[in-house]
């Protein structure tokens, strides 16, 4: 324990340390305010209330949290808040119940959400207090659309507040008329028809009784433009729909009304009873609840009949529906040759990561570090990263020969060679994702690691003392390169199934094939008594029997006519396939697996090789980019139209006066009264305030070449401003902070900050030399073992990776380095103090500290950097991106270097619209606990080996949670010492970069040269097939692209691209209001962008007739929007001579 | 000509049995019965590479007539139909124009609501086609290919198509060009009015004018915190805000059915110095009462039958093209039968492929020619002296913005060989022998619906009312409806006809406005998935009939 604490009060004081040059910086009044703007926050009570506050609460909820659970905790606090006294009367009285109903509610909900995500600030518009028919009072909860980043749970947990709230303060329930029950019914329905689904449908009878039943009012301000038919109701402020109150109602309350009424259950919150109907069903609703689960136990029962229907698996496969041009499919729903399944997790996965072989990532192109897939199990989706101790592809060559591949140099070697790709490899999935997908268990493939434990179980094994057990070195065995011959003895002699390298998958096969594959041997039956004690390699005919033997992944080569096996795996053929199976093509053996049935046939044992193949197919590509806005500002500081199209403060500079919107500020001594830009009056050095807004002309030449003097910077042309602001203060920022900024080459984002934004991966270990680390550094950050408890003395050895140290993309590194200067720059001449980072590479960075920050929360995650990859992502603690309350399947995440953020950031940039604060550091988290963050990450499996069990009870089909007894997990260790450290993992890695950097997708540069490669690897892959990909591209993205675009066009708006001023209809002057031309809004060539691609597609291959003729269609109504038909004719005119 | 026969077959790949060969042979056309044989193969369900045909395959094509001895195969069915009439006396002169206010009528429950999807009124003129099967020897003798239509077509106009006139090529010019005309052509329609006679451009009203009297197109609608609404209206000069004040219930009523991008008059009062204008009328362009006009023929409307959807009707249709022969009906219906000269149909004479996601999942028949096929085929059945007028609906293969030429005849090529068949653009307007039909599919229907509480889809025939005072079939512009730009809004009803004939909504409704008939014709297609989805009531099968003297009638299908 002493250790971790070491590690964050280093991590804290180091922090403080920045925070008091950041305050010094401040304290100079040259910002908005005289300190910093981003509270520290320890702990989640700490983290509520600065980003919610009341102030002095986090006190409370420490004292309420050392008796109560954190649900117990947030509902007593919304009571408190809500029901405390107050002294005024009337209507002021009334305002501010209200407002405490309002804190109380916010409050909660940020414990709910573990004081991280923005909902409590921007999912919730209000609370009021509000009145029913009968003259009682009733509590009313408006969301906003943002309370989606709160999850369906936390969203119905909001209404639940406002019932305690309710009963706290003795207010009577909301009593619904009939219009406004109609509405809800109305609007759930003009929701998913106008804007987007939800993720369930509700029958109209079911919203319906929500709305009668829920106590409290859930209503919410207008999110989207559409206008329902039961309009002007008196309680209803708006006609338009509420997405954020649909969202509570439906994705909350009725979604997860079985939860819901469970906690309702331990709260004693009696008006919620009425959720047990939504388990019975609800006037004629339909049964169609949470699909996922009901359909994988569907899908895994087909498997386990061994009745495959295809088409009715690819009818419940998400993934396989939509195919985007350029993201090709790597396998069909369990598909044979698609990625076996493998458990386990390595130092790079867990959290939805899950491990590939490089070599197959170097094949395909389309997979690079941190590429999501779309996957059919478990799960929706994953990011995929190298693991290079699971199998690889295995590939048919141009040439006939079949191999495996199992390094990059073999993949790079062969690439252009291979005619058709059998095999994928493995897939390493992590236990903890069948878990956190609540999905039944598959059945583990035959891998080295369950044949080890089948020999560690053996009776011999077991009979064996230490001695012994150290002379046969069981461990080694798993890496290690056996003779077929070692191979058989071992099986013989432990009494455990055949050796995996030489098993093959016998189960891809039909018996009808066995029976030619035996005879095919049986013509070369000899050669174990003769060819093969020569070491001669098996020489068989070529006959139509390779198909098999490439199905079943046989390594072999084909010389002139000849199919040349390798001795070892002849000899494995030979011994496994017997000579005459002709008997099992009655009909009696028809349901009787191959594997079975050779198993029959010799005295000893094979396994199923793999028992089941993921489907997948290629979602977003990785990132790691700096974040720009559009265009990108290095200051936010408003010139309006005067900068051209770049923005350009030197060309707004150079008309004499400009007229813009702003707001300074005013010194508030009356004898001076100066109006200036800053927190500190610079003339009488008294405090200021904020002035109004308003239009103002300013003479930009002026400040401009001031700024540069006043830091010492000539001419710097390319510093860019923003056309207005749209901050509720309307404070520019200081022109010296843009012309810094332009000097190193970074852009701020809209609070003031630098972000880079990489895809989130996670790291457990890592090795110095991979990431660029040195012993003397790690040493001096408090790193002193491996993960095998010895002294760190190389830059080899794998070290556990501290809980907030993380490893950013070299490119991050390199723009951090240009932040640092940039702040630097910033303290020395705008400041005028000492420099701080003083950094001269990347290298220099390691160490310093960071804040991690996701775009749907508000609060900022401290971080250290400790090296750098060459992968688009961000490797951090699994721990780390969880308190971000995120997973990492392909979501991207900023890192701002922290001491610009504490300078820089301030809340009176942010937008005033809804959703504003969201992306923001409103508080900096500086500690990580475990039981304070996002629970998937208390999935991760921490253990470095599968017990034999594991691999035998996993073919059960169980649930995953009936299989704890056998695994190790973070859940398991939470609150102790070991939530820290001993995270061990099950398979090695060799570098966590290995393999592409970027996909293909990206390297690419038009769709069509993306679709041609998509449809060129569907022809490649075994598992993949190509006119479905084809159909599935033209029917799911180019088709309704076309079609969705041609509609836009004859119903688009026209814009002005001086002004941007938009018109919903062509204005009759035909000009903009400021004279200028007005542009349209969707193109021609948006609308025709995938025609050409398309026909090509329909020409080339062979797609369904239907298809074929849509695009047809589509093509007459495209040539009549854009030719007229009088040019039509007269071009016929001419070909007629007329 | 047989070895070209054997040829065509051997062609496409297609083995015939001696025995089939011999059927095709002895049919009445072989070449065509081939081509029909031929299509319906290759678009169905059979094996891709080669088919042998031999008789009893011939039999399960489906869709395939061997004319030789099955021509009649459909009647001998009938016979065994129930004989039930609701005919009902006909009203000659029609109860004109149901004069509630609509402001009563709006929906003050959701319950109201329901009720109103069956209009009583409508019911009146519904009659039941009677199941009375004709005696084999009665059977009509003109059908087509038997004999040549002597009817005499030469007052048959097309007054308006707009096929082959599309000349935008969709650039911004264009768009302007398209607004402009639209705001021509209505201001020039209002300026006749003689409220407006003096009437103004927006940049020439002076600071200290008072009554302001302008002719506008409307940019945006809104209300006010006080329950105002303010109207921001333009003409090619400038705009200026329009103030309705709450308190004129006459003035809110109209606002409430105003639309945005229709043009209007309006007259209103302005404080010297004040930027905003009170309203004090608002005039719509209006239609003026047309005359009776007595006919010696029938017309028949029909329109969405989605032919090659799973939700055809086919019995019903066939039930009513054999009504149109004379094959079918009591004396008194084949009477009115024998009368009909012309058959329109308004749109979504096929289900098309492709109109919305899945569909393929509804559809009979997925192949967009084999569907203009099957409609050639039941079509085809029609004895050839009434004249067909097609227009294109959503579903069909044109384009999706509006005006919509004719379907193409690379889809329809069946179709188009009928000799009595009229393709023409939607809309398009058509005098039928002196009696003038503005056919007009109806997607701007869901534009009047969404955009008013007042109109829903079961009361369109007060959606038409409102296309007529509008003078527009599609005022709203980017909603629901996509617009074409071209150089002239042929959406604009510059010409004020005897019928306005529209479909699209899959339910019928009449209404005599002004002495013009208003007619939705229904549908062929029973309640689809969507229809479920939204609750929309369909009434299949019913197709309204203008008779001779001009009575309108509803004749029933189904039961």
């Amino acid at each position: 324990m002493d250790f971790e604490m070491d590690y964050f009060e280093r991590l804290e004081s180091e922090t403080h340390k920045l925070y008091e040059i950041a305050n010094e910086a401040r304290s100079k009044g040259f910002d908005v305010e005289l300190e910093t703007e981003i509270p520290l926050a320890k702990d989640l009570a700490e983290r509520v209330e600065g980003l919610v506050g009341p102030k002095g609460i986090a006190k409370r909820i420490k004292e309420l949290e050392k008796d109560m659970s954190r649900e117990e905790v947030a509902f007593e606090i919304a009571a408190e808040i809500a029901s405390q006294e107050s002294n005024e009367t009337g209507t002021k009285l009334e305002a501010q119940r209200q407002a405490f109903a309002d804190q109380g509610l916010r409050t909660a909900l940020a414990i709910l959400t573990e004081g991280v995500v923005a909902a409590p600030l921007e999912g919730i518009s209000g609370v009021k207090i509000k009145s029913n028919a009968d003259g009682t009072k009733y509590v009313a909860v408006y969301f906003a659309g943002p309370i989606r980043s709160a999850g369906g749970t936390a969203a119905a947990l909001s209404v639940l507040l406002g019932d305690k709230i309710r009963v706290a303060t003795g207010l009577d329930r909301f009593k619904p008329t009939d219009d406004e029950i109609e509405r809800y019914v109305e609007e759930v329905e003009l929701y998913e028809s106008e804007v987007t689904n939800l993720q369930y449908s509700p029958t109209p009878e079911e919203v319906r009784f929500a709305a009668r039943s829920i106590p409290v009012e859930v209503s919410g301000e207008p999110t989207d433009q559409i206008e329902v038919s039961h309009r002007d109701l008196p309680r209803v402020e708006t006609n338009n729909i509420r997405g954020g109150a649909l969202l509570a109602m439906v994705e909350g309350v009725i979604q997860k009304s079985k939860k819901i009424l469970k906690i309702a259950h331990t709260l004693e919150l009696d008006s919620w009873e009425f959720l047990a109907e939504y388990a019975k069903g609800i006037g004629s609703s339909k049964e169609e609840e949470n699909s996922s689960e009901s359909d994988f136990e569907e899908s895994s029962q087909e498997i386990d009949d061994n009745i495959i229907d295809k088409e009715e698996l690819f009818e419940h496969s998400k993934y396989a529906h939509d195919i985007i041009g350029g993201r090709p499919v790597l396998g069909y729903p369990s598909e044979k040759g698609g990625f076996r399944l493998r458990y386990g997790r390595s130092r790079n996965t867990g959290l939805a990561t899950m491990g590939v072989h490089p070599a197959t990532m170097e094949l395909l192109e389309f997979l690079a570090v941190g590429t999501q897939l779309k996957i059919e199990r478990p799960g929706k989706g994953n990011c995929v990263v190298p693991v290079d101790s699971i199998e690889g592809p295995t590939v048919k060559l141009k040439s006939g020969e079949v191999r495996r591949l199992d390094s990059i140099a073999d993949a790079r070697e062969v690439k252009n060679k291979v005619a058709e790709i059998l095999f994928l490899g493995d897939m390493l999935v992590a236990f903890g994702e069948f878990l956190r997908n609540n999905q039944l268990m598959l059945g583990a493939c035959w891998c080295e690691e369950w044949w080890i434990e089948a020999i560690r179980n053996s009776d011999k094994y077991k009979s064996f003392d230490l001695e012994e057990k150290e002379e046969f070195n069981l461990n080694s065995l798993e890496t290690k390169k056996l003779t077929v011959e070692e191979a058989f003895k071992i099986t013989e002699e432990f009494n455990v199934p055949l050796h995996p390298e030489y098993t093959y998958y016998y189960k891809d096969i039909s018996i009808k094939d066995l029976v030619n594959l035996s005879e095919w041997l049986n013509t070369k039956r000899d050669y174990l008594e003769n060819g093969y004690n020569n070491r001669e390699d098996l020489e068989l005919d070529l006959s139509y029997q390779k198909r098999i033997l490439e199905v079943i992944g046989l390594c072999h080569r084909l010389v002139d006519g000849k199919v040349i096996i390798d001795k070892d795996h002849a000899y494995s053929l030979l011994k496994t396939i017997g000579e005459d199976y002709s008997k099992y093509l009655a009909d009696d053996y028809y349901n009787m697996s191959v594997v079975d049935i050779i198993n029959e046939n010799i005295d000893f044992e094979i396994k199923d090789k793999a028992p089941c193949y993921i489907g997948t197919r290629v979602g977003r590509p990785e990132k790691s980019k700096e974040r720009l806005m559009r265009p990108a500002p290095h200051v936010l500081f408003p010139i309006g139209n005067n900068g051209g199209n770049r923005r350009l403060i030197s060309e707004a500079a150079k008309k004499k006066k400009i007229k813009v919107e702003f707001a300074r500020r005013e010194c508030i001594n009356e004898e001076c009264r100066l109006s200036s830009f800053q927190s500190i009056c610079p003339h009488c050095g008294s405090p200021t305030v904020i002035g109004k807004a308003g239009q103002k002309d300013i003479n930009l030449a002026h400040i401009f070449s001031k700024a540069s003097n006043n830091i010492g910077v000539r001419k710097v042309d390319e510093v860019k401003g923003v056309i207005g602001l749209i901050s509720e203060d309307k404070l520019p920022e200081p022109l010296e902070k843009g012309i810094l900024r332009a000097k190193n080459g970074v852009f701020t984002f809209k609070e003031g900050t630098i972000r880079h934004d990489s895809t989130d991966l996670p790291l457990t270990h890592f090795i110095p030399s991979e990431i660029g680390v040195t012993v003397p550094k790690l040493l001096k950050m408090g790193y002193d073992k491996d993960c095998y408890g010895q002294d760190i003395v190389s830059e080899d050895q794998i070290i556990e990776l501290k809980v907030q140290d993380i490893v950013v993309s070299d490119n991050c590194g390199e723009y951090l380095v240009g932040v640092a200067n940039f702040v630097d720059d910033l303290l020395e001449r705008y400041y005028g103090m000492e420099r701080f980072y003083n950094v001269k590479d990347k290298y220099d960075l390691i160490g310093h500290l960071i804040a991690g920050l996701a775009p749907h929360t508000s609060a900022g995650v401290l971080g250290r950097i400790v090296g750098f990859t060459k992968a688009l992502g961000c490797y951090a603690h699994p721990y780390f991106h969880s308190a971000k309350r995120r997973n990492c399947d392909s979501d991207e995440d900023s890192v701002l270097l922290l001491l610009d953020a504490l300078i820089n950031f301030s809340k009176s940039y942010l937008p005033s619209t809804r959703g504003g604060s969201m992306d923001a550091p409103l508080v900096l988290s500086t500690r990580i606990d475990p039981e304070e963050i996002d629970d998937e990450s208390h999935n991760l499996d921490i253990f470095e080996r599968f017990p034999l069990e594991f691999f035998e009870r996993s073919q059960e089909s169980l649930k995953p949670s009936d299989m704890l007894d056998l695994v190790d997990n973070v859940e398991m260790h939470l609150g102790t010492d070991r939530q820290y450290h001993d995270l061990m993992f099950s398979h090695h890695t060799s570098s966590i970069h290995a393999g592409p950097k970027v996909c293909l997708y990206k390297r690419l540069g038009s769709m069509k040269e993306k679709v041609e490669a998509q449809i060129h690897l569907a022809e490649l892959i075994r598992a993949v097939d190509q006119r479905r990909v084809v159909e599935g591209v033209l029917s799911s993205h180019f088709l309704p692209d076309i079609m969705g675009n041609s509609r836009a066009f004859s119903k688009q708006k026209v814009r002005c691209p001086k002004c941007g001023t938009k018109y919903r209809r062509m204005p009759l002057t035909g000009k903009c209001k400021c004279g200028g031309d007005l542009i349209l809004s969707v193109s021609k060539g948006s609308v025709v962008k995938y025609l050409e691609i398309s026909q090509n597609l329909v020409n080339r291959y062979p797609v369904s007739h239907y298809l074929e003729q849509r695009l047809e269609i589509q093509e007459f109504g495209i040539n009549s929007l854009f030719e007229s038909d009088k040019s039509k004719q007269s071009s016929l005119d001419v070909f007629f001579g007329k | 000509m047989f070895a070209e026969i054997l040829i065509k077959f051997a062609r496409k790949g297609i083995i015939l049995s001696p025995e089939a060969y011999n059927i095709i042979k002895n049919s009445e056309n072989p070449i065509n019965l081939s081509s029909d044989i031929i299509l319906k193969l290759k678009s169905g369900n059979y094996p891709k590479d080669i088919v042998p045909v031999d008789l009893k395959t011939l039999e399960t094509i489906e869709g395939i007539s061997l004319n030789i001895k099955s021509a009649n195969k459909i009647m001998k069915q009938a016979p065994q139909d129930k004989q039930k009439t609701i005919e009902k006396k006909q009203t000659p002169q029609e109860k004109t124009e149901i004069k509630k206010p609509k402001t009563i009528e709006k929906k003050q429950t959701p319950q109201e609501d329901i009720k109103v999807k069956n209009p009583a009124y409508a019911i009146e003129h519904v009659v039941k086609i009677e199941d009375t099967a004709v005696s084999e020897d009665a059977i009509s003798k003109y059908k087509r290919n038997l004999t040549e239509s002597k009817v005499n077509f030469d007052k048959f106009k097309v007054l308006k198509d707009t096929s082959n006139k599309s000349y935008t090529s969709g650039e911004i010019g264009n768009l302007i060009e398209y607004f402009q005309n639209r705001y021509k052509k209505l201001s020039g329609i209002l300026s006749k009015r003689p409220e407006l006679r003096t009437w103004q451009k927006i940049n020439e009203i002076t600071d200290n004018q008072t009554d302001l009297n302008l002719i506008v197109m409307i940019t945006e609608i809104r209300t006010t915190k006080n329950g105002h609404y303010l109207i921001e209206v333009e003409d090619e000069t400038g705009s200026i805000p329009i103030l309705v004040s709450k308190d004129n219930d006459e003035l809110i009523r109209a606002t409430k059915n105003l639309m945005k991008d229709e043009v209007i008059g309006i007259i209103a009062q302005k404080r010297q110095g004040n930027e905003l204008a009170i309203c004090q009328n608002i005039i719509d362009p209006g239609v003026p009462r047309m005359p009776r006009k007595e006919v010696d023929f029938a017309t028949v409307f029909t329109s969405d039958i989605h032919i090659g959807s799973v939700t055809f009707l086919e019995e019903a249709f066939v039930k009513f093209t054999r009504w149109l022969n004379g094959d079918f009906g009591n004396e008194q219906q084949r009477e009115m039968a024998n009368n009909v000269k012309y058959m329109i149909v308004g749109g979504d004479i096929v289900d098309g492929i492709g109109v919305y996601p899945n569909q393929d999942k509804e559809l009979a028949i997925k192949d967009i020619t084999a569907q203009y096929d099957e409609a050639a085929r039941l079509l085809g059945d029609i004895r050839s002296d009434i004249k067909i007028i097609i227009t294109p609906g959503n579903h069909d293969a044109s384009r999706v913005a509006e005006p919509q030429p004719a379907v193409p005849e690379k889809y329809a090529k069946s179709l188009y060989q009928l000799n009595n068949a009229e393709f023409l653009s939607n809309p398009s307007i058509v005098s039928l022998d002196g009696l003038e039909v503005l056919i007009y599919h109806g997607r701007g229907i869901d534009d009047m619906v969404m955009g008013s509480n007042d109109f829903s889809h079961e009361r369109n025939d007060l959606v038409m009312k409102e296309f007529l005072n509008k003078r527009h079939l599609a005022p709203l512009y980017g909603e629901r409806t996509p617009l074409a730009s071209e150089l002239e809004d042929h959406l604009v009803i510059d010409r004020v006809p005897d019928v306005l004939h529209t479909g699209h909504v899959h339910i019928n409704t009449y209404k005599n406005y002004k002495g013009i008939h208003c007619i939705n014709s229904g549908t062929f297609q029973t309640q689809t998935e969507f229809q479920k989805i939204y609750n929309i009531v369909p009434t299949p099968a019913e197709v309204p009939i203008i008779d001779v003297g001009g009575n309108y009638k509803q004749l029933k299908f189904i039961d």
